[in-house]
């Protein structure tokens, strides 16, 4: 045995069958490279991009400025400014809303956070810019985001009164809690 | 007087002629290793410039050409600029020697010429091993003159790692320079024709098959490639040696690594692989009918043999990863100078018992 050792050390086994490896590898050419901006990858349907703020079909905001994911974010890129609807004291928006996404993570919890699916993540994430302060995004610009990611968008509710908030649309098959 | 003129406008030729050569290949070969690699490593190497990404080369001598030059500060000013210098020139002047092609001579106005064979010194090999030397100064001067540790490291360790291995390069060398009785390479290529069982590697009185798996060992290590990549290593030393270095020097340095490259795999193919000879005996455009284009045929085995040559550094380096430091010097001293010694006293026993 120690013989049938010493055989393939002098004889530099190893280092011939780590060579046969590469040479079969070359000869059997099949890259795995992606030439990535000539060609994309395709995206999981689950894939988290960019965030995006949401409409509904008759163009009104979504979002209701609960500061439930600013709350949630981890990495406090969220900034929700709320204030009530001008003319419509019983309803409230978000006055204005930042995102700085140079600190976004990426793990979606704000977007299980908002009770009115206000947030979306998109598919985009091609983002890369010349200057930080552009990835500073006020909500027209997240706006404008959700708008061209997402073209269908949820009905308006019938079911809401102007005057009534209506949260947790998702849970509304369950049964109500007892008191 | 006009013959010396003559004679001087005909060199001058032949070294143009051969620089060019010698720089153009440097140019294949930064594309052709980035590409054999990528394609051991089911990768595609550089794609973009060009069709197949074949440009490259001309985008890279671009950047480097019009890179800021910087001398970082403390550095000596002076070797700092020279050691590039001095990693270059030996490297290209050792190709002075070298016989690419039959040692036939053509008669030009009069006087012969010898196309093929730059100068046939008759200390050849010895002229190649002593300017192969002062290439370390370069790589040394480079290193301390930079002011950085990193580069001071490199340094250290080339400069232990080139004499070691030039050592044992050197008595590889002795036993081809035994069987042949000559230090010229015109001479001992000459000495090599007549098939492939003439070639110094499978020769009669004792193959020299061990010297040129020495060789082969010494000469990566020589020319800082992988595995023996130790003074430029990149996950220790940054870069080693030209950490601090940009612009053209850089690329100077980086010509002379490829340079030596090219030059020992030249060695390799002279001492060992016989040369400018072909593998049958004599040359199948000879037996065809026409001698006077045998050079043809000739020259293009010496290039077969020298890119086959140059092909295995791009595979090991593809496969094998970085050694030790201690492992290199352990290897160098205790494995390798063993085998060159009793190469070199059973090839003189039998050099003796059977003179040519």
């Amino acid at each position: 045995m120690k013989f049938k050792a010493w055989i393939k050390t002098i004889t530099f086994y190893e280092i011939l069958v780590g060579m046969g490896a590469t040479i079969k590898h070359l000869l059997r050419y099949k890259p795995i490279t992606l030439q990535y901006p000539h060609e994309k990858r395709t995206l999981p349907d689950s894939y988290r991009g960019m965030l995006a703020l949401l409409r509904y079909d008759d163009g009104t905001e979504k979002c209701v400025g609960c500061d439930l994911c600013e709350a949630a974010c981890p990495s406090r890129v969220i900034r929700v400014i709320s204030s009530e609807v001008p003319g419509e004291p019983t309803k409230r928006h978000a006055k204005e809303y930042y995102m700085d996404m140079t600190r976004c993570l990426f793990c979606g919890l704000c977007v299980d956070a908002c009770p009115v699916d206000a947030l979306g993540m998109t598919r985009e994430y091609e983002w890369a810019v010349y200057d930080k302060r552009q990835l500073l995004l006020n909500k027209q610009q997240l706006l404008a985001i959700g708008d061209r990611s997402f073209p269908v968008r949820e009905k308006r509710l019938e079911l809401q009164h102007p005057n009534v908030a209506f949260f947790n649309v998702a849970f509304s098959y369950m049964p109500p809690k007892e008191k | 007087m006009f013959e010396l003129g003559v004679k001087v406008a005909f060199s001058l030729a032949q070294i143009t002629v051969v620089f060019g050569i010698v720089l153009l290949t440097v140019m294949f070969l930064t594309l052709a290793e980035r590409k054999v690699i990528g394609w051991m490593q089911d990768r595609m190497g550089p794609m973009e410039v060009g069709p197949y990404g074949i440009l490259q080369p001309i985008a890279d001598g671009l950047k480097l050409f019009f890179k800021e030059d910087i001398i970082p500060a403390g550095a000596n000013k002076f070797l700092f600029s020279l050691a590039p210098i001095l990693a270059l020139v030996p490297a290209l002047i050792g190709f002075a020697v070298i016989p690419f092609g039959p040692n036939q001579t053509v008669e030009l106005f009069g006087i012969q010429f010898k196309p093929f064979v730059i100068s046939d010194v008759n200390i050849g090999i010895l002229y190649i091993l002593a300017f192969t030397s002062i290439g370390a100064y370069g790589v040394i001067l480079g290193g301390w003159a930079s002011n950085s540790k990193y580069s001071l490291l490199g340094g250290l360790r080339s400069a232990a790692q080139v004499i070691s291995y030039e050592l044992n390069v050197g008595l590889a060398i002795v036993g081809v320079l035994l069987l042949a009785g000559s230090l010229s390479l015109v001479t001992i290529t000459e000495a090599q024709a007549g098939g492939f069982w003439h070639w110094y590697i499978f020769a009669f009185p004792f193959p020299q098959i061990f010297a040129f798996v020495v060789y082969v060992i010494s000469a990566v290590a020589e020319t800082n490639r992988v595995p023996f990549d130790l003074p430029e290593a990149e996950s220790e030393l940054v870069a080693g040696f030209f950490t601090e270095y940009s612009g053209m020097r850089f690329a100077f340095f980086f010509i002379a690594e490829y340079a030596n490259m090219i030059l020992v795999s030249c060695i390799a193919a002279a001492l060992f692989l016989g040369g400018w000879n072909a593998p049958y005996p004599g040359t199948v455009i000879a037996r065809l009918g026409y001698p006077d284009y045998a050079w043809v045929e000739q020259v293009v085995w010496f290039a077969t043999k020298v890119y086959v040559f140059l092909f295995l550094f791009f595979w090991l380096r593809a496969t094998l990863p970085r050694l030790r430091y201690d492992q290199l010097m352990r290897f160098g001293w205790k494995v390798m100078l063993p085998i060159a010694l009793g190469n070199i006293l059973v090839t003189s026993i039998a050099a003796y018992l059977f003179p040519r």
